[in-house]
């Protein structure tokens, strides 16, 4: 059975809260993670794709690539936001 | 046990290298095109050419935190003039030497970023520094892997792990048997120190990077008797 959307958001608003010290309920779908206003540096970036992978591993069942060709635009980067995040490791499940 | 991974490993230098430190207690992991038979390490067959044959071939380790460095000594250099250099020859030495540094970098860092730290070692030549005649699409792949691991070791340092390239002159290796001795003795004479070095003049450096009193030196090309 496969891992609702809602539930793969609240992983990712939980790690970048905790990444950023921020109270939880700050962190929305919205919040930047990459470009003008992102809210995590390069390295707690790096974290949170290393937790978004384990993530995906264990809890998807799906792998997590983060040198996709879409990782390199800031307009189209699944990385862009904590909404975009969460989407693309949602969609994994059914690719 | 810590792991370190060496691409390069079946012969020369990353041979040299692979054996130290299999020697001194590494759990070494040895990468290269095909697989020596008498290497008291573990090997296995990989192309760094290809970033999915690298994922593959340490998958079992890539977000492994027991995996505390990484020697890319995977090399090949073609001695030529630049204007007789095939294309497909120019295109095989920067695939092999930069592109395969980059991905073999790309697939190990983010299991030294999981362990807190650890070393990334890269290799270049002696020959960015003196412009050698001959050697022109060599040293333009070692001038990219030396830009590269610049750049790199400032993004690993907030990780923890240094990122620094060995600039050897010509080492005496099987790999420059075949090099006219008076080829190697024009190098080596416009060393700063001109002697030609051994294979245990890179350990020595490789083994200070390796340890812990590397902690604060990153981002350096160390040319191996000076240029």
């Amino acid at each position: 059975m496969s891992v609702p959307y809602d539930d793969v958001e609240r992983f990712v608003r939980d790690e970048v809260a905790a990444l950023t010290s921020k109270p939880g309920d700050e962190v929305t779908p919205e919040t930047v993670l990459i470009g003008s206003g992102r809210v995590v540096d390069s390295a707690d970036l790096v974290m949170l794709l290393l937790s978004s992978e384990e993530f995906a591993r264990e809890r998807l069942g799906a792998a997590f690539d983060w040198t996709s060709d879409s990782a390199m635009s800031q307009a189209r980067s699944v990385f862009r936001s904590v909404g975009s995040l969460a989407r693309h490791l949602t969609a994994l499940q059914t690719t | 046990m810590d792991t370190v991974i060496v691409t390069g490993a079946s012969r020369g230098l990353g041979r040299y290298c692979a054996d130290q430190l299999h020697n001194g207690g590494y759990r070494v992991i040895g990468l290269g095109r095909t697989t020596p038979s008498d290497a008291a390490f573990e090997t296995r067959v990989t192309d760094v050419t290809d970033a999915a044959s690298i994922a593959d071939s340490i998958s079992d380790v890539r977000r492994d935190a027991g995996v505390y460095a990484l020697i890319n000594a995977a090399g090949i250099a073609s001695m030529n003039l630049v204007v007789t250099t095939p294309a497909a020859t120019v295109r095989r030495i920067i695939e092999t030497n930069l592109l395969g540094t980059i991905y073999c970098c790309q697939q190990v860092a983010p299991a030294l970023i999981k362990r807190g730290g650890g070393r990334i070692i890269n290799f270049s030549t002696l020959g960015v520094r003196l412009a050698i005649k001959g050697e022109a699409v060599y040293i333009a792949s070692k001038a990219g892997v030396e830009g590269f691991s610049r750049a790199f070791a400032r993004e690993m340092a907030p990780h923890g792990v240094t990122v620094n390239t060995i600039a050897p002159g010509p080492i005496e290796t099987a790999l420059i048997a075949k090099v006219p001795k008076k080829n190697v003795e024009e190098v080596v004479s416009r060393q700063i120190i001109p002697r030609q070095g051994q294979p245990e003049d890179v350990w020595n450096i490789l083994s200070l990077l390796l340890s812990p009193a590397g902690a604060m030196i990153s981002g350096e090309v160390i040319h191996v008797g000076g240029a």
